[in-house]
């Protein structure tokens, strides 16, 4: 069996002596979509950002390419590691072109190199590279900003890519949009990632497996069949709160009031 | 009145130009102090209230009281525009550190994150995402100190440091109103221009809303 890209030994994270996550044992196969699924709170958030160190452990230790965080250099780690957050954090006063194309201009790589890249990216994301790679953020809808934000992330060619519910902030359509959008890239790119997500469709939709978190232990890892025949009670909650937004309340079935 | 500007044409051009040194000089060294001591302040949290307190306690002294204050410094005491630049560049350092340090702790918390995750060493942090994204504010704080000092520096005649005050002391020793209002005029015209300047330049540098 391969070595897992990304390896949580007996992690504990703690913030003014509350434990916040933990004891955590997960293992992140390669080329899978781990997706971290849990509420507010759960520790999912703290779990991603220990990832790139940007939390660090209170014990344990977290392996990236079988070696501890700690060991690395944190800029090299985090440059090595794509980055995807909510808000999509692109640079205000930085173009399209160039906030894609940060990553690798800080790894150094030549001008005409970068530009490629940028351009490759942006169409990857579905971006047309001469309408937008100009643009400024101001300049784009939710969903493109969200997709510039994946592209900046991928630019790098990073082995693992982390996603901090990327396509929470977007309108319904959109969102479906993206996550489908996400599906095919990812056929093509096959990066290790971890998604964090409060959204059980998305879970779902998205996840090779769901690792479930809540107050910050680990209820348990799940494939979409596993998750779907799974008699735990946290899962069915999970299941029933996803399955009941299909329906209305007070409606039966075939939509008359009861 | 035209009659008088004609006969003071070299003098007023001479004190506002002597005018106008004091300020960029004391504005030049604050900037330089002001600017790195504000980002201090954010990556030094701890010194923020000993650091903003001493630069209140300096605003509240009076200036020809400040300027009185420096006249037995050594090498400073020796020539009045140095006593006059050191007390201006003192008092606009407050506005500066302070827009500094707000400026840069209000830049997007998702920006510094994300900048973080990327891999920013904390100098590129400072370079490419807190100070372009500050300038405009920063900018503010100094527009107010350059505005502050204009006015302040009219006192610095007192200790004989030139500018315009020349005009308004005589003025005030003279009884005459004319003289007091060659003083006044230019120096509510500078302090207009520096503040519709600086305030362009702001507006300008003002990162877009994503």
């Amino acid at each position: 069996m391969d070595e897992p890209a990304i390896a949580f030994r007996g992690v504990t994270y703690r913030a003014q002596g509350r434990v916040l996550l933990g004891p955590l044992d997960l293992d992140v196969r390669r080329g899978e979509t781990l997706v971290l699924l849990g509420r507010s709170g759960s520790g999912k958030t703290t779990a991603l950002k220990l990832i790139n160190r940007l939390l660090e452990e209170s014990e344990g230790s977290v392996l990236v390419d079988g070696r501890p965080t700690r060991e690395w250099d944190a800029i090299t780690l985090r440059r090595h590691i794509g980055y995807v957050i909510q808000e999509t954090g692109l640079f205000p006063h930085y173009t399209v072109g160039k906030n894609v194309g940060l990553v690798p201009r800080l790894l150094g790589k030549p001008e005409a190199q970068i530009r490629e890249r940028v351009d490759a990216m942006l169409r990857l994301v579905d971006l047309d590279p001469q309408e937008f790679r100009q643009r400024y953020p101001h300049q784009l809808s939710g969903g493109q900003r969200q997709r510039v934000g994946v592209a900046r992330a991928l630019a790098g060619d990073p082995e693992i890519l982390l996603m901090d519910e990327p396509f929470g902030a977007l309108d319904p359509l959109s969102r479906v949009e993206l996550q489908r959008q996400f599906l095919e890239i990812q056929k093509r790119v096959r990066k290790t990632t971890v998604l964090v997500t409060h959204d059980v469709g998305e879970a779902l939709l998205l996840a090779t497996r769901i690792a479930l978190l809540e107050g910050g232990k680990l209820m348990g890892i799940y494939s979409r069949p596993e998750f779907f025949e799974s008699t735990d009670a946290t899962v069915a909650a999970y299941r029933a709160a996803w399955s009941g937004n299909l329906q209305f309340p007070g409606e039966d079935r075939h939509g008359g009031i009861s | 009145m035209v009659e008088f500007l004609r006969i003071h044409r070299v003098e007023i051009t001479t004190l506002t130009l002597e005018h106008v040194w004091l300020v960029a000089a004391s504005m030049g060294i604050a900037v330089l102090i002001g600017v790195p001591a504000g980002v201090l302040l954010t990556r030094k949290p701890r010194l923020r209230e000993p650091v903003m307190g001493g630069a209140n306690i300096i605003e509240t002294i009076p200036s020809l009281a400040l300027f009185g204050f420096l006249l037995p410094a050594p090498w400073l005491g020796a020539r009045a525009d140095r006593i006059a630049i050191t007390a201006l560049a003192l008092y606009a350092l407050l506005p500066i550190i302070r827009n500094t340090y707000v400026g840069i702790t209000g830049v997007d918390p998702g920006v510094r994150e994300a900048a973080r995750g990327m891999g920013l060493t904390s100098r590129q942090m400072l370079w490419q995402v807190e100070l372009p994204l500050s300038m405009s504010v920063i900018l503010a704080g100094v527009r107010t100190a350059t505005v502050l000092c204009i006015g302040i520096a009219t006192i610095a005649a007192a200790i004989g440091a030139g500018g315009l005050g020349e005009f308004i002391f005589r003025g005030l020793a003279m009884v005459n109103d004319s003289l007091i209002l060659a003083g006044a005029i230019p120096a509510a015209i500078l302090a207009l221009a520096a503040d519709l300047g600086l305030g362009w330049l702001e507006a300008r540098l003002r990162p877009p809303r994503a």
